[in-house]
């Protein structure tokens, strides 16, 4: 009993010492401590001060997801060709994409001493980081840049889209991209309609392609218009995947061009578009399953025939849709829309960016040999978007997967992870990069209807606005979010009606919740 | 161990009044064995509780926590959001332990009931089965089995057979949902459950069989007067261990519930990983910290009157 005593009480004493030592107001690890970071040097009496008083790092630690070349691509022959081309030395962290913004999160939870000097982060995560301070401040670098002066960008206001307060704390070396509708055009033959360019033809089409029989087996009925991963997504922009049904509405928070910040949720459009929703839902025009849809299930399910309308990603991904038709047996040739007058524009979503953390010695010089340099129209930008000659890529006169190659043809590598298929890009997708390069060696690579789907995509978005992080919005806006999708799909799915809808959003609290955020943007903004 | 036989004669005297000293360096043997087991108790099960502290934070990664006092408490407590991932979280994992014992022990009696050796083994292998799949890959075969177009068996079914005439959505419907995650679970876990069960059946001397039936009793009889008493007290641990655990459930309930069903299915779990991933914001650690220490009181405390329970009804507690 005495053992047990004395254990016991050994027991108490190392917890209430662990929780005395790391106690809530430790400052041990504070964001505020600007400690040595994750390996950057650039006091050293070797480091290169370029023309424009910018110190060349010795070394550069980022963290990257699975986007960037991993190891199974052979990271190695990357790292070592970013290293020739800038005599900096790079570290590359690199978890597994899946867990990557949890990785993140512990990187920053861990101190300041352990954050890398650069890092990708997803727009979700990239606000509240930078008002927590953890991000640099990268304004002054960006307007004073090379890459500003030499006039080759073409997306500013991607760039000035991710300001906060008129700050920079990302750079977005691409745009966020988005999602296009694509209607299968040998559908569209059989049942003799032309591309919808309004909702009254949109519906048209999905009546015929519900009720008719667009996939010419002889069966009337037997397959449906439209399917979706979700009737609502799971991050911003939200509508993506059914734009035609929610045309203006959007489920969030939204500054009006007023400056004032309102939530879309609450507005008149947006029953309207829960209407539009409920009642194609029930004329079994969308999926019946779109509520347990994965993405996977809904390309499968366009492949298979079984409908003939899919709001998915423009540019590569028209290619890829296109072959996987091919590949069971259906006509591969697909129209990506523009979009039909009630939605104007499509959404695009908020492009990830290369932040720099506040921890980094030498921010300047991160931002100068690591983050404009993916952009500079040369050597670099060719390595992050197509990757190391002869590894990825390649001009030399070969077989690859059956295709034969001649001499100074640039076409890509068969993939080291997945055997069988081809690389079609790196971490930048040529398409979707913000700064024009005339260099490009792989234009001529890229499909036409990739190229085709992407352009009219480009034509036709607009950017998705990014919501500043609040106190109160990261108090309220798990509950919100949680009562609104369900109300959206009680009104979809369910068929209850809108007034019932709404008042249980008021009698649940969602009504006040998204007041009282509407009131801390404001607020902020002001 | 080299010790046997050799009990300090303080022991046989008094027990108590042997000291600590002669105790310890008498067992000196398990002691040194159970120090990696107490190291790796201390590293990976106590220190981490020091985390407890940030329930009375707020705390979002970056800055140093700030000390709120009770506050994550207050909002917790007056958010329809956590009462319904509350109740749902009781309601859902007591009929689904209910269930799957009484479905375990079932199949166990009926498993024991089996005189052809092989085609026992057969059967208890494809029953424990289900156990190793995965929940994602589970839920996916039950999404394909359970869709409401033609292609899914079980409408395929009912309509073939003239019981409705339209595909019901089971996983998208309120009234479906829980019903359909009760047999998803019946499915997975009853054949593993089975084991224990059968060990015990296992130890039950036949010759009690044997004796019962030249004394008439047939298979229902003997079944009931044998078989059911012995495997009573192996019923109430399983249960009473399986309670302790009801305030976990996570994945499960993750992969199969969606937007129309989620004031049927959120459960503590899945609410505080909405609260830290879906807020558009990043996370307080601090409130969902809050809601993990709610969960794990209301655990223990559940432990600690099933405990008291058996006390009363076995005549000795379980922990």
């Amino acid at each position: 009993m005495r053992v047990k005593k004395m254990l016991a009480a050994g027991l108490a004493v190392t917890m209430t010492a662990s929780v005395a030592l790391s106690g809530c107001s430790s400052s041990s690890d504070s964001a505020d401590t600007t400690t040595a970071a994750g390996g950057t040097t650039t006091d050293s009496g070797d480091a290169a001060a370029s023309e424009d008083g910018i110190e060349k790092p010795e070394k550069i630690t980022i963290m990257v997801d699975g986007t960037v070349t991993t190891k199974a691509n052979d990271r190695d022959a990357f790292e070592a060709r970013w290293e020739e081309l800038t005599g900096i030395d790079l570290e590359i962290i690199q978890p597994d994409h899946d867990a990557y913004m949890d990785v993140v999160g512990q990187t920053f939870a861990s101190g300041p001493e352990n954050w890398p000097d650069a890092m990708i982060l997803s727009s979700s995560y990239y606000t509240g980081y930078a008002e927590e301070g953890a991000l640099w401040d990268m304004t002054d670098a960006w307007e004073n840049s090379e890459l500003k002066a030499s006039g080759r960008v073409t997306g500013e206001d991607v760039i000035e889209n991710m300001k906060i307060d008129g700050r920079l704390y990302g750079f977005p070396v691409t745009r966020g991209n988005g999602c296009i509708t694509y209607v299968k055009k040998a559908w569209l033959d059989n049942v003799g309609m032309e591309a919808p360019t309004n909702y009254e033809e949109y519906i048209a089409m999905l009546d015929a392609f519900t009720n008719g029989d667009p996939d010419g087996n002889g069966v009337n009925g037997d397959t449906y218009g439209v399917s979706a991963a979700g009737i609502i997504g799971t991050e911003a922009p939200y509508v993506n995947y059914l734009p035609e049904f929610y045309q203006d509405a959007y489920p969030s928070f939204v500054q009006g061009e007023d400056g004032v910040w309102y939530d879309g949720f609450t507005q008149d459009n947006f029953k309207d578009a829960l209407t539009r929703l409920r009642d194609a839902y029930a004329a079994g025009y969308i999926d019946k399953e779109t509520l347990t849809n994965g993405t996977n299930d809904c390309r499968n399910k366009f492949y298979e025939d079984k409908y003939g309308v899919f709001t998915y990603w423009a540019g590569t991904w028209n290619t890829n849709l296109k072959t996987n038709l091919e590949a069971n047996g259906r006509d591969g040739e697909l129209i990506p829309l523009e979009p039909i007058a009630e939605v104007g524009t499509y959404i695009e979503r908020t492009p990830p960016v290369w932040a720099i953390t506040a921890a980094c010695e030498n921010p300047e010089g991160v931002f100068k040999y690591l983050i404009e340099s993916m952009l500079d129209g040369g050597d670099m930008q060719t390595l992050w978007s197509y990757g190391v000659e002869d590894v990825h890529w390649s001009t030399k006169a070969e077989t690859v997967l059956d295709q034969s190659y001649d001499e100074g043809v640039f076409h890509f590598e068969e993939s080291l992870e997945k055997p069988g298929t081809a690389y079609t890009k790196q971490h930048i997708d040529p398409m979707l990069a913000i700064a024009s390069w005339d260099g490009d060696p792989g234009k001529d690579a890229i499909a036409e209807e990739a190229a085709n789907s992407q352009q009219i995509f480009n034509d036709n978005c607009r950017q998705a606005q990014i919501v500043p992080s609040t106190e109160v919005m990261a108090t309220y806006n798990g509950d919100l979010t949680t009562l609104k999708n369900s109300i959206i799909a009680d009104v979809v799915v369910q068929g209850v009606s809108i007034d019932e809808a709404f008042a249980r959003f008021e009698s649940e609290g969602g009504a006040e919740w998204s007041q009282m955020i509407v009131d801390s943007l404001n607020e902020s903004a002001n | 161990m080299s010790n046997k036989g050799k009990a300090p004669a303080a022991n046989a005297a008094g027990g108590n009044k042997r000291p600590l000293l002669v105790s310890l360096y008498y067992y000196r043997g398990f002691y040194i064995m159970f120090i990696p087991v107490l190291i790796f108790a201390i590293v990976f099960h106590y220190l981490p509780m020091v985390g407890i502290r940030y329930a009375f934070c707020s705390y979002k990664g970056i800055k140093d926590p700030v000390f709120i006092g009770l506050q994550n408490f207050q909002k917790m407590f007056s958010m329809p959001g956590f009462w319904s991932a509350f109740s749902n979280t009781i309601v859902i994992s007591v009929v689904k332990l209910l269930l799957n014992t009484f479905m375990a022990v079932a199949l166990s009696l009926m498993l024991n009931e089996l005189r052809y050796l092989k085609f026992k083994k057969v059967a208890q292998t494809i029953v424990y089965l289900p156990h190793f799949m995965s929940w994602v890959v589970t839920a996916s075969v039950f999404t394909l089995i359970l869709s409401p177009t033609n292609e899914g068996l079980v409408n395929a079914i009912l309509m073939k057979l003239g019981i409705i005439d339209e595909g019901i959505y089971f996983l998208g419907s309120q009234d479906w949902w829980r019903p359909m995650y009760y047999v998803i679970n019946v499915w997975k876990d009853t054949g593993w459950g089975t084991i224990i069960f059968m060990a015990t059946l296992s130890g039950i001397n036949p010759e009690l069989y044997e004796a019962a039936s030249m004394d008439g009793a047939g298979r229902w009889n003997r079944m009931r007067y044998i078989t059911l008493p012995a495997l009573s007290n192996t019923i109430m641990t399983v249960l009473i261990l399986n309670l302790a655990k009801i305030m976990n459930l996570f994945e499960s309930v993750f992969v199969l519930q969606n937007d129309a069903v989620i004031k049927q299915s959120d459960v503590l779990q899945t609410y505080i990983y909405t609260q830290t991933f879906n807020s558009g914001a990043l996370p307080d650690y601090g409130y969902t910290t809050a809601v993990g220490l709610a969960s794990s009181i209301v655990g223990c405390i559940l432990v600690l009157v099933c405990n008291r329970a058996s006390y009363k009804i076995r005549g000795r507690g379980i922990v």
